[in-house]
């Protein structure tokens, strides 16, 4: 029996979006203390369960009860990231990423990607010149490869390393959710540089300030800010949503679109449940 | 929830007459972010919150709301990295204090504070049902409306929960002390509080069912909205004035690039 109305809120999704919204602002709180904001988790679990559309209401809608009813005036500027995530995690739940286990060096092997990736970008964001028109001159891969050999390799065995043992069977959602970070850096960047001077009263300032100090424009700033801290804020909201999700009972899931279509595979379901500590 | 209940002038207005307003002075200051006019738009703002009997309670808001944020903005723009060819005024070692770098860290700083006290000041003074009825009135769709206010009525009750999970997990030795440790016990932490609010979810949704509230037809509301022709020729003279604003300064910058 289908109980879910394509085209019009059902009860299923009303009922499950304001529990989302209040989730997110719950783990916010949760999570202060740590270097992350993990604002997005109740509006990844959403799109994993409902699909990209109502995702994509609940980044909104979450932001606008932030901004109506708690005063945040920063968080409505946000919204287009919000939405973006919520699509995202929708995507990603319609085609059941949420419940694939990925084999463990494919996680080692994004990680390792991922870091490598990282480094580079800040290596060539530090190390660029300008010429004497002002225009940023970034060094060649020879050049940066052979200067920063070893932090390179660094980089590759903490991520494959990291992949492993952290990621273990959540590759796929975890390529999402760092993708997904690397988006809202990209949006992001934009709002804040123009509408905050680059500022939002949280830690990562001081990241922004760093990145200044190197000789970039704010907005540069910003982004390389997102860049750097955005993915492991997403992947961590990913990751989360993943957990539970191998942890829920099928009877649970059954009650959802995306939630039912693809049963786990038994061995991630072990091994998931096994690792929450 | 920020809202104050009262009867002073604001709370006597109609949502979308506050709504409107405060769109306006977020629109002007956001497109000409000139010092005299954030200046006299402070200044008229803090008067009309001391009018309205709600100072005491926006003042500590603004306090925790806008200090880190400005002193953040403050240091960085305005101290440490100000911009390119900035005119020194004292220097103190490698620390610059520039005019440009103040002066660029006081308009942002500004513009947070008359837009951010402008939305303050409406939702000190509006009962969230009441905005929510009132944005129905012009197209916010029911469902839309009706999440939002049970989201806001959520959220205390999901950080209490939140709570408890931290602190039964914490009974059974689960290190959830700041930085990484905190990092490490988030899926302990978490998992808890999506399993319980995933479990909700069905009765919920039969509760809406059963109240008819997806049924075709029309509906009743228990809020009445107190509206009169003034204000809603004060609500269209806003948003004439929104676009007057949004028009000028297209226009300013066609002439004067």
């Amino acid at each position: 029996m289908d109980t879910t109305r394509p085209r019009s809120m059902n009860s299923i999704a009303l009922a499950l979006i304001p529990l989302a919204m209040a989730i997110n602002i719950a783990i916010g709180t949760l999570a202060t203390g740590t270097p992350i904001y993990l604002d997005s988790v109740g509006t990844v679990l959403v799109g994993a369960l409902l699909g990209p559309w109502y995702g994509l209401l609940t980044g909104i809608l979450s932001n606008v009860v932030w901004t109506l009813v708690f005063g945040n005036q920063i968080a409505i500027w946000f919204t287009p990231v919000a939405a973006a995530i919520g699509f995202i995690a929708g995507v990603a739940g319609r085609s059941h990423l949420f419940y694939r286990a990925s084999p463990k060096w494919l996680s080692a092997l994004v990680g390792a990607a991922f870091l490598f990736a990282l480094t580079l970008f800040v290596l060539m964001f530090i190390a660029r010149t300008f010429d004497n028109q002002g225009n940023a001159v970034f060094p060649t891969m020879q050049t940066l490869f052979a200067e920063n050999g070893l932090i390179f390799v660094l980089a590759l065995v903490a991520g494959a390393v990291a992949g492993y043992a952290v990621l273990q069977q959540a590759g796929y959602i975890g390529t999402i959710g760092l993708a997904t970070g690397v988006l809202a850096a990209l949006i992001s960047a934009p709002i804040s540089a123009y509408l905050f001077g680059g500022v939002t009263g949280a830690g990562t300032d001081l990241l922004v300030a760093a990145f200044q100090a190197s000789g970039a424009s704010i907005i540069q700033s910003v982004f390389a800010q997102g860049v750097v801290s955005d993915p492991f804020d997403k992947l961590t909201s990913f990751m989360l949503v993943w957990l539970a999700i191998q942890s829920l009972p099928r009877r649970l899931l059954a009650r959802f679109p995306y939630g039912r279509s693809q049963p786990p595979r038994e061995a991630a379901y072990t091994e998931a449940a096994s690792s929450r500590p | 929830m920020i809202y104050l209940p009262g009867s002073g002038i604001l709370h006597r207005l109609h949502p979308l007459t506050k709504l409107a307003a405060a769109l306006l002075i977020v629109v002007a200051a956001s497109m000409f972010p000139s010092p005299p006019l954030l200046l006299g738009a402070l200044a008229l703002l803090l008067l009309l919150a001391l009018a309205a009997g709600v100072a005491r309670r926006l003042l500590p808001i603004m306090v925790s709301m806008f200090l880190p944020l400005i002193a953040s903005l403050f240091l960085i723009q305005g101290v440490l990295f100000p911009p390119a060819n900035a005119t020194t005024l004292v220097a103190l070692g490698p620390v610059r204090l520039t005019i440009e770098g103040l002066a660029f860290a006081g308009l942002i700083a500004g513009r947070l504070l008359v837009t951010g006290i402008a939305l303050l000041l409406t939702l000190l003074t509006t009962h969230p049902a009441d905005l929510v009825v009132g944005l129905g009135s012009i197209g916010l769709p029911r469902s839309a409306g009706y999440v939002l206010l049970v989201a806001l009525q959520l959220v205390p009750d999901m950080v209490a929960r939140a709570g408890a999970i931290l602190e039964a997990q914490q009974s059974r030795g689960l290190e959830v002390g700041r930085g990484l440790a905190r990092l490490r016990a988030l899926p302990a932490l978490v998992g808890p509080l999506l399993v319980g609010a995933l479990s909700d979810v069905e009765e919920r949704a039969m509760a809406i069912e059963a109240r008819g509230f997806l049924s075709p037809g029309p509906k009743t509301s228990l809020r009445t909205l107190q509206d009169d022709a003034v204000q809603r020729a004060a609500r269209l003279l806003f948003v004439l004035g929104v676009v007057a604003v949004v028009v000028l300064r297209v226009w300013m910058l066609r002439a004067n690039p």
